[in-house]
């Protein structure tokens, strides 16, 4: 099979990279083993949250002191503006709503109640200006009886320190009846799927008027529209109060749906995804990748012109670890990381670790090295890279969809 | 604050590891009122970080004959009266191309000799006995060994000596011990949940506190001698063999391989270290090495078999009074009346020993503290079956389906932990049903029953009663599914959260040591999940 370009990885980078790629009319073919870092996400995607341990207001401004190997220097400080304005309206397009600007950060509120700078809010959540300050008084939480993956009382207690008087309720719903009597299924995403049916929706905002009334605001588990698209929006226009939904314990809903959407616009844009197919090696001449093998489609080989490696950090595979080396699994590509083990880590959980910069090492213009050598083809995207520690910056999806869209330039040029 | 409390004890026990919680019960069975204070949770010293082996003695037979008959007879006594604490596994002693074969009659005569039964084993018989077993072993020997869980043991003697009168105090940490003149009256504690001091007083005190009996002793004004050695083991997250594997050669590094409930545990390494870093439990990549080098050796499966994480304890062995240098280490029970060796009154201390002999050694500090009281009492606990492992005219099977209708995973899962008591389980709605860890069936019931009924103060302390994440997810999400739980028994949910960050730190020193594969991945999705999402840090709580 022959296409213009093939992607390695389906998550947030390589779906960014494949839509850009087809929105400007190539034959492009996405192959993707698994699930992705977008299951998981929060509702926000992050562009830099903090630099050495302090918080950022403007992440265009705070950038210029990130260090020269870091993946937003590389792509070119020159370019970033306008690729955040580039990404906001890709997703736009594919019909995802985002609010937030990539000169001033964002708050919005976790699950623990604190408040973190973020750049783009899916529209189910809600953003907040000022991290001191909490828009409302009086706060319901109201949960779903038997759910156990969201944390009322964190929340309540996050609560606290904006001088929210919060109460906790619990709501029964004759529709969890059955996911109920089955221990380990009363999960976010089989309650999301009884949501999913209108009918559930209206009963359920009956019950929660009746329980808000006197209250500000209603928290509730963000647990609505997974195939359903427009259910979190109907939930808002149906209960008479602001409505503001926090992550539940993952996968995350919202998430699931993001995912989803933005595979559709690929595959609508004519993009051939092959889900649940892991690319195992390729073929190299003369410094480029001709082609590459997956497990499902033994013998037959795919083909591009130009390949992106968008295979994800550790958690996706995309970097394997054993306990003498680091490894690119794919190609063997070289690895930005050290190779004795106890450089990895530090002792603390909550300190900076050193695997979390680990990745793909790349030349200026994001090709792969293999063997010191760029290989001239294969681009590199996403937390695949190396360079930054996306985590404890808050710059996960940030580094993911602009890298992504300047590999997809390089393509195009 | 100060706090004196005016009641007095005939006895208070220092120290919650099994020789501590056994002593207790004891006490408590022969009627003597009794007080039990551990400065963290039960079974947090040596007792915690072992391999969990019942040893049938087989390991000393040849080196130490005393120490191989204690065991074999503790051994028997503990299949009576622990079995929900117990798997019957047996042991083979296995002789690879390196190892001289020559041993393996020495090794066998031995045994018998301390009457441990043996059978030579064919190697191919062994082999089918055992498959996970090296297929270049040139000899096998069948022994009486199994595996203990040395949690579920201490819980059982702490919750039996509750149920005899016996209080029990936990995360109250000894800092004193009281003297008028020359006779011992009591404790002084440090309270750490409410960060207070209080004052206990007993008849007699009884250091059963393990390596930390040295600074116990210190505090009493007397000096044991004691040598911390290290051991490291590793904890696989699957169980590999069924029978217990061992090198038939002298005692050495990694060459016991232990399987117990879903997991096999390979160890250990063993090293002295000052007395200073008994409470710096790290592994290092040497230790983790040799672990999984040796431990290849006899099984070697292990090479693929995913580690979930490393740990180290320190045994407590003591050197003979006129032995300053340590040379002549005794593995053996240890019980001091201080009023002989040193001449101060109502001070005991009980170390050395083993896991296996805790029985033992209880009964031996019992009888010793009986006599001091001039009380006259027979010990019982070699007869009467801890509270879990009692023989009733319905089969454990019935017992529990009886009064506890749970789903089959958690229901089975809950008797195998916490034995007949599992019906203490309440079975309340179908709530009680919801699974909160997954991959080791723990149901809220359960949770509830741990938090309500068995001390638990804490997610680690939880960890310890339910095996919440313990398994092979690690603790990614049921630590947090437990947290909202423990959060509404605690006053403070600002705690809960301390708390969580506190679980996930000592996860962590578990796994870094052993963090490549799959544990390398999860640890970095567990923090996108909890700091990323969550924005669970330290200083944010
Ligand atoms: C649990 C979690 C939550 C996060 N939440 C947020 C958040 O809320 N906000 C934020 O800004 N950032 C978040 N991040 C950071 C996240 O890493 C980035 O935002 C971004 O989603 C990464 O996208 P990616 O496409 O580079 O990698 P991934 O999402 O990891 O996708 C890589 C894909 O490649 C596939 N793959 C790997 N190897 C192969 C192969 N050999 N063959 C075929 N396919 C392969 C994998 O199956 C996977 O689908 C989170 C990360 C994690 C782990
Ligand atoms: C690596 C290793 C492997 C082993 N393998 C086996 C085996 O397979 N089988 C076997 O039978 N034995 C084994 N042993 C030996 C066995 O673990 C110990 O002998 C036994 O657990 C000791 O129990 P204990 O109750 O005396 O001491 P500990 O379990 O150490 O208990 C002492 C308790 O005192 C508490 N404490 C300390 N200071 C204070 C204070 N100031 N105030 C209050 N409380 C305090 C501690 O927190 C601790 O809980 C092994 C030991 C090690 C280190």
């Amino acid at each position: 099979m022959k296409f213009d370009n093939i992607i390695i990885g389906g998550g947030l980078s390589g779906l960014t990279c494949g839509i850009k790629l087809a929105e400007q009319g190539k034959k492009c073919a996405i192959v993707s083993s698994g699930q992705s870092a977008i299951h998981f996400f929060s509702g926000s995607f992050d562009l830099l949250g903090k630099v050495n341990g302090e918080e950022v207001a403007n992440p265009l401004e705070s950038m210029k002191t990130l260090s020269e190997t870091h993946p937003y220097k590389r792509v070119g400080l020159d370019k970033i503006e306008r690729l955040t304005n580039d990404a906001l309206h890709l997703l736009v397009r594919a019909g995802l709503n985002f609010t937030g600007q990539a000169d001033r950060n964002h708050f919005t509120l976790t699950p623990m109640g604190i408040m973190k700078p973020t750049w783009l809010t899916l529209s189910d959540f809600t953003c907040f200006d000022h991290k001191d300050s909490f828009p409302w008084k009086k706060a319901v939480i109201l949960n779903f009886s038997g759910f156990l993956d969201f944390h009322t009382l964190f929340i309540k207690d996050g609560l606290k320190k904006f001088d929210v008087h919060a109460q906790i309720k619990n709501v029964s719903m004759k529709q969890f009846e059955a996911i109920r009597r089955n221990p380990s299924e009363m999960r976010s995403t089989n309650i999301a799927k009884e949501f999913d049916k209108e009918n559930a929706i209206d009963e359920f905002a009956k019950k929660a008027n009746v329980l808000s009334d006197g209250f500000d605001v209603v928290i509730l588990p963000a647990v609505f529209g997974l195939f359903n698209k427009t259910i979190a929006d109907k939930l808002k226009e149906k209960i008479e109060k602001p409505v503001l939904l926090l992550p539940a314990i993952p996968p995350s809903v919202p998430g699931i749906r993001t995912q989803i959407t933005l595979r559709e616009r690929f595959q609508e844009l004519g993009g051939t995804y092959l889900l649940g197919d892991n690319v195992e090696g390729g073929v190299f001449e003369n410094g480029r990748l001709l082609e590459i093998r997956t497990i499902n489609h033994g013998d037959i080989k795919f083909e591009a012109d130009q390949f992106i490696l968008a295979s994800g950090s550790f958690y996706s595979k995309g970097i394997v670890a054993t306990h003498d080396k680091l490894y690119e699994p794919i190609f063997g590509l070289d690895i930005d990381g050290d190779s004795n083990r106890e450089k990895w880590f530090d002792e603390k959980i909550f300190n900076d670790q050193a695997f979390m910069h680990y990745g793909v090492k790349t030349d200026q213009n994001f090709r792969a090295l293999m063997n010191g050598e760029p290989v001239e083809n294969l681009y590199v995207a996403g937390s695949v890279l190396g360079g930054a520690n996306p985590l404890k910056e808050g710059s996960g999806a940030g580094i993911s969809l602009l890298t992504s869209l300047h590999a997809a330039e390089q393509i195009l040029k | 604050m100060n706090k004196n409390r005016s009641k007095e004890y005939d006895v208070i026990i220092i120290g919650g590891g099994a020789t501590g919680a056994g002593t207790a019960r004891d006490c408590a069975m022969r009627g003597l009122s009794v007080l039990l204070v551990e400065r963290h949770d039960f079974a947090t010293g040596a007792t915690g970080r072992n391999h969990g082996l019942l040893h049938s003695g087989a390991r000393y037979a040849v080196t130490d004959h005393e120490s191989a008959a204690e065991c074999i007879e503790e051994n028997m006594i503990l299949r009576k009266i622990a079995n929900h604490c117990i798997e019957e596994n047996n042991g083979l002693f296995l002789t690879l191309p390196e190892d001289d074969i020559a041993f393996q009659s020495q090794f066998v005569d031995a045994c018998t000799s301390a009457g441990i039964s043996t059978e030579i084993i064919d190697p191919k018989l062994a082999l089918r006995m055992e498959p996970s077993a090296n297929p270049n072993l040139i000899g096998a020997v069948k022994v009486p060994d199994g595996s203990v869980d040395p949690f579920r043991l201490t819980m059982s003697n702490a919750l039996d000596a509750k149920l005899h009168g016996a209080d029990i105090l936990t995360q109250h940490e000894v800092i004193d011990i009281l003297k008028d003149q020359d006779r011992v009256n009591g404790v002084e504690l440090f309270d750490h949940a409410k960060k207070e001091k209080v004052k206990y007083y007993g008849k007699i005190v009884c250091n059963a506190a393990g390596i930390w009996g040295h600074n116990i002793a210190k505090f009493a004004g007397v000096n044991i001698n004691m040598f911390p050695a290290k051991g490291s083991l590793l904890i696989f997250g699957h169980r590999v063999n069924k029978m217990v594997l061992n090198r038939c050669r002298k005692p050495a590094n990694a060459d016991i391989l232990v399987p117990g409930d879903t997991i096999c545990l390979i160890g250990t390494t063993s090293e002295r270290i000052p007395i200073e870093e008994i409470d710096n439990m790290y592994v290092s990549k040497d230790d983790v090495d040799v672990l999984i080098r040796e431990g290849v050796k006899l099984s070697p499966s292990l090479a693929t078999t995913r580690i979930l994480r490393a740990y180290a304890g320190v045994r407590p062995l003591v050197a003979a009074d006129n032995d300053p240098s340590g040379r002549s280490i005794s593995r053996g029970i240890v019980l001091l009346d201080h009023k002989e060796r040193d001449g101060l009154e109502g001070f005991i201390t009980i170390t050395g020993g083993k896991l296996m002999t805790y029985r033992l050694m209880a009964e031996e500090a019992t009888d010793l503290i009986c006599k001091k009281l001039d009380f006259d009492k027979k010990c019982e606990t070699a007869n009467i079956p801890l509270p879990g492992s009692e023989k009733s005219d319905e089969t454990l099977n019935n017992v529990s389906q009886k009064v506890y209708s749970g789903s089959g995973i958690t229901q089975k899962s809950a008797k195998d932990r916490h034995g007949s008591l599992a019906h203490k389980i309440a079975k309340g709605d179908e709530n009680e049903d919801s699974m909160v860890c997954e991959c080791e069936g723990v149901s809220i019931g359960e949770v509830k029953y741990a938090i309500n009924e068995l001390h638990v103060n804490n997610l680690i302390d939880l960890r310890r009663r339910t095996r919440v994440g313990m398994g092979t997810c690690q603790g990614e999400l049921c630590a947090c599914r437990a947290a909202g739980l423990l959060c509404e028994s605690m006053e403070e949910p600002g705690k809960a959260k301390d708390d969580l960050a506190n679980f996930l730190q000592e996860r962590w020193k578990g796994m870094s040591p052993i963090a490549w594969g799959e544990t390398i991945n999860e640890i970095q999705f567990t923090s996108w999940i909890y700091e990323g999402i969550y924005g669970l840090k330290p200083e944010n709580n």
